[in-house]
């Protein structure tokens, strides 16, 4: 009897050699896709775009003779949704399309403009897709553009997006804690954006605000400066360099901050929802065009004083900003009463995006040079 | 045949770990939102008392499994008749559980593959360890995996550290309330302690001293690595993405990414998947064959085999989609567990202790 169960087992071996067959795609049948982008063609249709790699263009190895071949190439389709799209495109190239290594999500502005809730599904549902991509949203143009346009650091642009957001100091901004805030009671996306900068390359030059209730519709835009300051209310920021006029001293002062933090307190008085919001962060002076000098503990404390007080007067114009202008909720607000009052969110969850507007916020800058560089007083001034 | 009583606590993780992360963890998320993990943990304590009522009724007759001590307490016919449920369950289980985990293969391994030759690896390898060794094969089987099993859950947790956000786990409680958190506990726990394998395989160990702890261990080792699960996955992927991922801790194990050079390790979640599955399915149908056999009064339990293999191939295949399978869960939590897990077992053990009584009161 234990003969029998062999010989079944060896019957089966070869199966197990079989299915890999089955299954087998060579890398060179298939189409590496780095970055996919969507957008509304001129008459309305959704439009995807794709930035296939080519292999034997990048290869580092000595081909002597014969010309360079591009590293990349960009197709477009259009279709009915995502994936009719995307098929469409799989009908045009002879290799399998790979989206295992995708990078890179754009949306470009005309289609965000429209809203971009139809398009979140396949990208969660397709179990090739990588959760570690990032989302960007194109400023004023189209994700072909960009796909198309040739980077000075890397053989195509999706490795520069990827990894441009830790290099100026933001956490990354991943496509999933996009669809993580898309599907939360409050808060409202605030996702990163690129746009052509004026040496011609397409680089992060702040966020967009999208309306979540509303299709993800885009709202509006933030320039970088107001886009660190909402992160650092978000928790999103690791450094950024802080640069101020200091009248007391009668020059600029700079600041780079490496350690961040922030707390957000809700507080109710008679039925009224007050947010107190306190910042914190600690850094380096790097350039003093002042006066004073931070190694004098008065002087110190002045600089501290007036960088902290202006940095608050800008992040309360923002908030303010946001609250009248956007009406959306992208600091989280909604959120932390969630966190903190989860009996009372119940009732207040429903009428939220009304509520946001009209809401108490203060802003509590506390910001900390902890040391000055290799100088003390300005090397300009005596 | 023999089970050791460290092969049991193995036995009992193995079988378990892997098919509740991989089917129980969406579904209690669903119900309880960021307050699943307290869903495990209550989940796990019933669990662990449908543990000890199990195991209680079965030290109680020592070396016979079910359907010898239910003839002897309820007579030959009637005795077979509340095993037949029992029967038709551990039949049941493996098809369920193979076409599930071969559609998953399916859909992120092997896409071109068809499932039935899926279904039929597994099958093969199943039909070897039942049939070559039996109850101590398997026993010997899930000693050897059962760590691996723990210690690649272990480090998937380790390396996903970096993505977890505390935040998502606020507020606690009061966002579902006491309803929805045991609401969500009871398919756990109808999980925790086995679809009633525990009432068989307690006799094919020698010495039951320790049995009852052992087996408690077995179960709390299960309800600790799946509360971490459901804990990782809400870390990284909050409550409201969560509900809506299949298989959300294999996904929450694509996540991982370090200095983008560790990724992908969902190869070794895949790994240990198979290990688990094998475990499982081998032991419900070990046990199905095993409990027919003696049901039937056939000597040689492997020829029950030769026909439960087939039948429970050809349920798999039959299965039409997974809303049947989502379905059968249903049925199983309402009316399937309830009665077989609990009732009868008590039923059993009132008896066993009123014969006992009548059989001193004589002396």
């Amino acid at each position: 009897m234990k003969h029998t169960a062999k010989i079944c087992f060896q019957l089966l071996l070869p199966l197990f050699i079989t299915t890999g067959c089955w299954n087998l795609k060579e890398p060179d049948q298939l189409a590496f896709v780095a970055g996919n982008g969507l957008d509304l063609t001129q008459d309305g249709k959704l439009e995807a775009s794709a930035l296939l790699v080519t292999p034997s263009g990048i290869g580092g190895g000595q081909i002597s003779g014969g010309e360079k071949k591009e590293s990349f190439h960009v197709m477009n389709t259009t279709g009915k949704n995502v994936s009719d799209a995307l098929a469409n495109m799989q009908s045009m190239i002879s290799r399998v399309v790979f989206a295992g290594h995708r990078d890179i999500f754009l949306v470009g502005q005309k289609l965000a403009e429209k809203g971009i809730g139809d398009t979140i599904d396949p990208f969660m549902r397709n179990a090739q897709s990588d959760m570690r991509a990032m989302i960007y949203v194109v400023k004023n143009g189209r994700p072909q553009d960009v796909f198309s346009s040739e980077p000075f650091f890397d053989p195509f642009i999706t490795t520069t997006l990827s990894e441009e957001q830790e290099a100026i100091g933001l956490k990354p901004y991943l496509a999933r804690e996009f669809v993580v805030d898309v599907l939360s009671d409050a808060t409202q996306p605030l996702l990163p954006a690129v746009s052509l900068n004026p040496s011609k390359q397409y680089s992060y030059s702040g966020s967009a605000i999208l309306d979540k209730d509303d299709g993800v519709k885009l709202v509006g835009f933030l320039d970088k400066k107001e886009s660190n300051y909402a992160l650092w209310i978000t928790n999103r920021i690791t450094s950024f360099t802080l640069t101020t006029y200091v009248p007391e001293g009668g020059g600029d002062i700079s600041l780079t901050i490496d350690t961040v933090g922030r707390r957000i307190r809700v507080k109710q008085i008679d039925e009224m929802i007050q947010i107190d919001v306190h910042l914190t962060g600690e850094g380096a002076i790097i350039e003093n065009n002042t006066n004073l000098d931070p190694s004098n503990r008065k002087d110190l404390l002045l600089i501290q004083e007036k960088i902290s007080q202006k940095t608050q007067k800008s992040i309360q114009q923002l908030v303010k900003k946001v609250q009248k202008e956007y009406k959306m909720d992208i600091f989280g607000f909604g959120e932390s009463v969630h966190q903190q009052y989860p009996l009372q969110w119940k009732t207040m969850k429903h009428n939220w995006p009304k509520t946001f507007p009209t809401l108490h916020v203060s802003v509590k800058v506390d910001l900390q040079c902890r040391d000055s560089g290799l100088a003390n007083s300005s090397l300009n001034r005596r | 045949m023999k089970l050791s009583e460290t092969q049991l606590v193995w036995v009992i993780a193995t079988t378990e770990i892997i098919a509740m992360i991989g089917l129980k963890i969406t579904p209690a998320i669903q119900i309880a939102k960021q307050d699943a993990w307290l869903s495990m943990l209550v989940g796990g304590i019933v669990g662990l008392a449908i543990t000890f009522l199990a195991v209680k009724l079965s030290i109680l007759h020592p070396n016979q499994t079910l359907i010898q001590y239910s003839q002897e307490l309820l007579g030959k016919w009637f005795g077979r008749l509340i095993v037949l449920p029992y029967l038709l369950a551990w039949f049941i289980l493996p098809a369920i559980l193979l076409r599930s985990f071969a559609d998953f293969i399916h859909l992120v391994l092997l896409n071109r593959t068809p499932v039935w030759l899926i279904i039929l690896l597994f099958i093969g390898l199943m039909t070897y360890l039942t049939y070559s060794s039996g109850i101590s094969g398997i026993g010997r089987y899930c000693e050897l995996v059962g760590p691996i099993i723990i210690i690649t859950l272990l480090i998937s947790f380790l390396l996903n550290l970096q993505n977890i956000e505390w935040h998502h786990l606020l507020p606690f409680y009061f966002d579902s309330g006491e309803v929805n958190i045991l609401k969500g506990s009871l398919a756990p726990a109808f999980w925790f302690s086995g679809p009633f394998v525990l009432l068989v395989i307690v006799s094919f160990i020698q010495t039951p001293q320790k049995v009852l702890a052992k087996s408690m261990l077995g179960v709390g080792i299960t309800v600790f690595m799946v509360f971490a699960s459901t804990l990782m996955v809400l870390l990284v992927f909050g409550p409201n993405l969560a509900a809506k991922l299949k298989f959300s801790y294999f996904v929450s194990v694509r996540t991982i990414d370090i200095l983008s050079f560790i990724q992908n390790a969902d190869v070794f979640i895949m790994f240990i998947w198979v290990f688990g599955v094998i475990a499982q399915s081998s032991l419900y149908i070990f046990i199905a064959s095993y409990e027919t056999a003696n049901c039937l009064k056939v000597k040689d339990w492997r020829k029950i085999i030769w026909f439960g293999i087939p039948v429970i191939y050809i349920m798999a295949i039959l299965i039409p989609d997974e809303t049947a399978i989502t379905l059968f869960d249903k049925f199983w939590t309402a009316v399937v567990y309830p009665i077989c897990g609990i009732l009868i077992p008590l039923f059993l053990l009132i008896i066993t202790s009123f014969k006992k009584k009548e059989r001193i009161k004589p002396i």
